[in-house]
């Protein structure tokens, strides 16, 4: 293949046997409101968001407005289990979620520290074996531990979501190795997608350098004071993330080599530089 | 059409816009009749839940600009209203204009750095002349002097013009005007409108000009508008005694406290999306009750005496929505800001009436 054929041919992410041109998948919590949620999703270019329903009294149907107005923008809905912190609570919800929503996909999230929300690994192994065998396609958002995530798999993930750092807290890629190490001891073909923590679109450029496959997120965008703005330039990072690392980078030197060459410099100044 | 010389104005909906344009209509020597669903004594909607907060810069933190604009006319105004309300009426509505206090606990600072920058960003950006004044930046002793019973925060920022109004004063003194005003009040009468007309189950009126302000009751004639369900806690303690409405700055839990007579306190308020006006859950009384100790542990043994839900009605954009068509306005969606809108869209609405009936 030429290089030519390669930077044209169509680079999709691939999620169960769905695929998408976009690699940023983006929240509809926390905007100013609904219609600027909208046109920031559809400046982000997303074409996967996520939603809760947990205390929105779902039984009952009443948040249905918004939802249909959510609905109308095209994406895959991706129901959450936000806020849920035993796997009885996040199974009840997720067949409600999944009833309501008409989907079984599920962004499976199992709290287990309400200070930094942190996610109950052993939860959800539990809930994630439950899920995978009532037929959902589980998108499990977990901590960046390499055997946690094999866990995962051996129950029958086939997408995961490490964090960057905690929700919220917008601190970037805070344990790289840990990190870099998912990406190099886990299957290539499994999608790994960078969810919650991701803070600034320099963040997510790195991530997706790294080799993720996608990044979710919310609040950076949400918050931000300009969210349709904020949502151009997170799918900007994105895209030149993920270009980076199909080109190829090159690998850090010592030593400066000057891009132009240097003839026409007197040779001992060459040397002595 | 009435042939009568006086111009005859039907106003749908009996919560805070509604009797706010009842009254300045009435005092503009137009005949008004009020319709309302259910009691005019004790209101139904949100206005009634509401801890009438009148607050454009805590607002524009988290809102748009047209909020903050508008807000500032309607508290320019409120002063004059109340006077007038008050001097007719011979009651007193608590409207205190003692600024408002945001606090945040040391492990939380950064809310309150995000806070300011995020107000200090969005009020250059819209470069308006006001008199507003500015924002100043609180330690320790500068909160003590305001609040002596705030004795645990070493930061704070005062939003030094803000105010507030005592709802569950204001309402009832704007129903004695509307009476000593003569309005026509049709309590426990639900209606539908249209242009020149009401309808309901006995048949049609004809005015010169309808102003429906039903709020979720006109949910079906607008679209998109949603409620946004809102749980308030009311508790009672002589232990603690504030000056102002405080606001508490959390990563994940907002709390505002604002202080009432007889030492009431009313804490709010969720913001949840969804149409639900279900009793507040277990959840967010938790949530509201352990923020209210974290600014005070006497709170601990304060009394809860009411737990107030309702549904704020706001339309997709968060923004209120006037329309004006010949014979028929709406006014609505005013979501979590009717104290800081209303004068400011009753004053829009009040020229719109007077282009349409003279």
């Amino acid at each position: 293949m030429s290089v030519c054929e390669q930077t044209d041919k169509a680079d999709l992410l691939q999620l169960f046997t769905a695929k998408f041109n976009s690699r940023l998948l983006v929240g509809t919590a926390l905007y100013p409101s609904p219609a600027i949620m909208r046109a920031s999703i559809k400046a982000s270019g997303a074409q996967i968001i996520t939603l809760s329903l947990r205390r929105q009294n779902p039984q009952q149907q009443q948040g249905k407005v918004l939802w249909d107005y959510i609905r109308q923008s095209g994406c895959q809905l991706l129901p959450n289990t936000a806020g849920c912190k035993t796997p009885k609570e996040a199974i009840a919800l997720a067949e409600m979620s999944r009833e309501i929503f008409a989907t079984d996909w599920l962004k499976l999230e199992i709290i287990g520290d309400d200070y930094n929300l942190q996610p109950d690994p052993y939860g959800l192994v539990e809930a994630a074996r439950e899920l995978v065998q009532r037929g959902f396609k589980v998108l499990p958002y977990c901590t960046d531990d390499l055997v946690i995530c094999r866990r995962l798999l051996d129950v029958g993930c086939e997408v995961l979501m490490p964090w960057g750092a905690p929700i919220g807290t917008g601190q970037g890629l805070l344990n790289k190795y840990n990190l870099q190490t998912l990406r190099e001891r886990l299957p290539a073909k499994v999608p790994l997608i960078i969810d919650a923590g991701i803070g600034a679109p320099s963040q997510a450029m790195e991530a997706m350098e790294m080799g993720f496959d996608a990044i979710l997120l919310n609040t950076a965008i949400a918050k931000a004071q300009n969210p349709v703005l904020m949502a151009q330039a997170f799918k900007q990072a994105v895209e030149a993330g993920r270009n980076a690392r199909r080109a190829g980078l090159m690998v850090k030197r010592k030593n400066a080599s000057p891009s132009t060459p240097t003839l026409d410099m007197p040779f001992w100044h060459q040397q002595s530089s | 059409m009435q042939n009568s010389a006086t111009p005859q104005i039907a106003i749908a909906g009996g919560g805070l816009v509604g009797r706010l344009l009842a009254w300045r209509l009435s005092l503009h020597g137009l005949q008004v009749s009020l319709y309302e669903a259910a009691s005019l004594s004790i209101p139904s909607g949100a206005c009634w839940t509401a801890a009438g907060m009148i607050s454009p810069q805590s607002e524009l933190v988290h809102g748009q600009a047209e909020i903050y604009q508008q807000g500032l006319r309607s508290l320019s105004l409120w002063p004059q209203w109340v006077a007038a309300l008050q001097a007719q009426t011979g009651r007193s509505v608590a409207f205190r204009c003692n600024g408002s206090l945001v606090l945040a606990h040391p492990q939380d600072s950064s809310e309150l750095s995000q806070f300011h920058q995020e107000l200090s960003a969005k009020l250059t950006a819209m470069a308006i002349e006001t008199s507003q004044r500015p924002v100043s930046h609180l330690d320790r002793a500068a909160i003590l002097q305001l609040e002596p019973a705030l004795d645990w925060f070493d930061r704070g920022l005062l939003l030094p013009d803000e105010a507030d109004i005592d709802n569950r004063l204001l309402l009832p003194a704007l129903l004695q005007a509307l009476r000593q005003q003569n309005v026509k009040l049709h309590e426990q009468t639900p209606v539908n409108c249209a242009s020149r007309q009401i309808l309901n189950a006995s048949g049609c009126e004809h005015f010169d000009c309808v102003i429906d302000c039903r709020g979720l009751g006109a949910q079906k004639q607008i679209n998109g508008l949603r409620g946004v369900r809102g749980e308030v806690m009311v508790v009672e303690t002589s232990e603690v005694s504030l000056q102002r409405p405080i606001r508490l700055l959390h990563p994940r839990y907002q709390l505002y406290a604002v202080p009432r007579s007889s030492n009431q306190v009313i804490i709010g308020a969720t913001e949840i999306e969804s149409d639900d006006m279900s009793p507040i859950s277990l959840r967010s009384s938790m949530e509201l009750s352990s923020a209210l100790y974290s600014l005070h542990p006497a709170f601990a043994e304060a009394r809860i005496v009411e737990t107030r839900v309702n549904c704020r009605p706001a339309t997709m954009d968060n923004l209120p929505l006037i329309e004006n068509t010949p014979g028929l306005l709406r006014v609505n969606g005013l979501y979590r800001h009717g104290y800081l809108l209303a004068p400011a869209l009753v004053e829009q609405v009040e020229r719109f009436i007077e282009q349409q009936v003279t």
